[in-house]
């Protein structure tokens, strides 16, 4: 079977910084991959690339074997890929409903030519995806800017869920969390994966990487240098691996 | 859970007003002087929940009194001329959607800040009305089929009251109940996020802008009709009113936001203060003064959203 997301040959060039110099990369259905790499390896250009938030200078993106261009995020989105930035993508006066809903609401019809929204299922079904995610939240009305910073990326989760999102990429998702946080998020990763989902994660802490990534890909000065599995490695020697670039 | 204070506390105090009134002010009770009151209300609140609706996007109409003026004359100068009232009305709807249609536009395509572009449709629109009118204002004896749109009842409600009431079904139902509306609201609460969810932002932006200057226009018809009289002037007076009640409808029912419930009974409050006081013998310019107070306090209670939507130049 094809890889999910293939990447053949990605460059992107910032007049005349060139940020990625060629990245073949291959992304297996239902696989766990952390990119990893120093600040300016080109890592975030990686993901603005896969996420649709920008289009590459050269080289070609393959879903399910097929040459896709992404016009934008929601394009991205659309096709099965869903990027849960860190703090940008909720709205923290809304309540958790309204987000995970956010741009595909369920409506019903009222009359045949007026639909309204069906507060009651989406309600139903956001407990839904959170439970589904093993995170207990009462009150679905509850301002997100109300939750934990843990249960703000499992609402996140729940909207990729809604989009039935196929390719989950997570940046930086512990980043600001504390240890309790930062253990609900790995669970939640561990759920996606369980489920058979594809999650990207890009994650500066080893530590997380040996705890949930099945695969690693480093990139040092715009190249990806390694590409292996994560089984066996410590976090101590990944974090030799991405500052020399060199695998131990 | 939000105190029961933060969210219901200044309908209350607005509650409180009416209460004092009811004792201290000579014949405030009195059916004619309460239906007045409600009559007034009209104007204000159809004219506010048009502002609502675009600060719900976080963008400012602040051309929406000037708007209306326009709209008003551009009516009243057809009436005027003897062309039927239909084509008087649609012209002056017409007008005032395209005038915050114009604003969207401004905003979401040329970049310019609300609180900038709909000063200037403010300076624009009151230009206009100077040129059709030449400075005098339209009086006649006008059709009953135009004046009755305001002046009429239908079993025993006062057309201004229903009118008032289908403007804010409608504007509540689009906000609470439609896809469009919780899209709206997701773009003046967090733009980026909502971009991020496929939301058309910038078409919510418009949206919200426009009909704001579509109920300019209804107000500016029902003022109209129910004076027989446009000038260029005529809605001025609503400006400050129209701001001042949707900022005090931000502190109510849904703090911090802009909502169709509280401009609705902060529209009411505001007008039972002004005709309260007047009947307590208090001089015309305590209003004024009472009215920038409101403004201030609200603003420092709670409309975060305001400052954002005012601030981002």
């Amino acid at each position: 079977m094809a890889p999910v997301l293939s990447l053949r040959g990605i460059e992107k060039s910032y007049g005349a910084v060139a940020a990625l110099k060629g990245i073949d990369l291959d992304i297996e259905r239902g696989e766990v991959l952390a990119l990893c790499g120093d600040n300016g390896a080109g890592k975030s250009s990686l993901v603005r690339i896969i996420s649709g938030a920008q289009e590459p200078s050269a080289g070609t993106i393959l879903l399910d074997g097929e040459p896709v261009s992404f016009r934008s995020p929601q394009d991205a989105l659309a096709k099965g890929i869903a990027t849960i930035y860190q703090d940008l993508a909720l709205a923290p006066r809304l309540s958790i409903v309204q987000n995970v809903f956010m741009g595909a609401e369920l409506t019903r019809p009222l009359l045949p030519f007026l639909h309204v929204l069906d507060k009651r299922r989406m309600e139903e079904r956001a407990r839904g995806y959170l439970s589904r995610l093993s995170v207990a939240v009462e009150d679905m009305h509850r301002p997100v800017e109300r939750l934990s910073g843990g249960q703000r990326q499992a609402v996140a989760i729940s909207r990729a869920l809604h989009w039935n999102a196929q390719v989950v990429i997570m940046d930086e998702p512990t980043a600001a969390l504390g240890v309790k946080e930062t253990a609900l998020v790995l669970d939640l990763i561990r759920k996606l994966h369980a489920e058979g989902r594809t999650v990207v994660l890009i994650s500066h802490n080893m530590a997380d990487v040996t705890a949930v990534a099945t695969r690693v890909a480093i990139l040092k000065s715009g190249r990806k240098v390694i590409d292996r599995p994560v089984a066996g490695l410590d976090a101590d020697s990944l974090a030799h691996m991405v500052m020399t670039g060199k695998e131990i | 859970m939000r105190s029961f204070l933060e969210t219901y506390g200044t309908a209350v105090a607005g509650l409180a007003l009416a209460l004092f009134f009811v004792v201290f002010a000579p014949n405030f009770a009195a059916p004619n002087n309460l239906l007045n009151v409600l009559k007034e209300t009209s104007f204000l609140a159809i004219l506010a929940i048009g502002f609502t609706l675009a600060l719900i996007t976080s963008e400012l109409d602040l051309s929406v009194a000037e708007v209306a003026s326009l709209a008003a004359v551009v009516t009243g100068a057809l009436i005027q001329a003897g062309q039927s009232p239909l084509l008087a009305v649609a012209a002056g709807l017409v007008v005032a959607l395209g005038a915050g249609l114009f604003n969207g536009i401004a905003v979401t395509r040329l970049k310019v800040p609300s609180l900038i572009a709909t000063l200037g449709t403010a300076a624009i629109a009151k230009g206009f009305a100077f040129m059709i009118t030449q400075g005098v204002a339209f009086v006649g004896r006008w059709p009953t089929q135009f004046t009755g749109i305001a002046r009429g009842s239908l079993f025993g409600i006062p057309n201004l009251v229903l009118w008032l009431a289908i403007v804010a079904g409608a504007a509540l139902f689009l906000v609470k109940c439609t896809r469009t509306g919780v899209h709206m609201t997701a773009t003046g609460e967090a733009d980026e996020a909502a971009r991020l969810a496929g939301i058309a932002t910038g078409r919510m932006k418009r949206l919200g802008l426009t009909l704001s200057g579509l109920l300019a226009g209804v107000t500016a018809v029902l003022l109209t009709a129910s004076l027989s009289s446009a000038a260029p002037n005529m809605a001025g007076d609503y400006f400050l009113y129209a701001i001042a009640a949707v900022l005090l409808g931000m502190t109510m029912f849904e703090p911090g936001r802009a909502n169709v419930p509280g401009t609705l009974v902060a529209a009411l409050t505001l007008k039972v203060l002004g005709n309260g006081l007047v009947l307590m013998g208090a001089a015309y310019y305590v209003q004024d003064i009472v009215l920038g107070l409101i403004i201030i306090i609200s603003v420092a209670l709670s409309a975060t959203a305001l400052k954002k939507a005012a601030f981002k130049l």
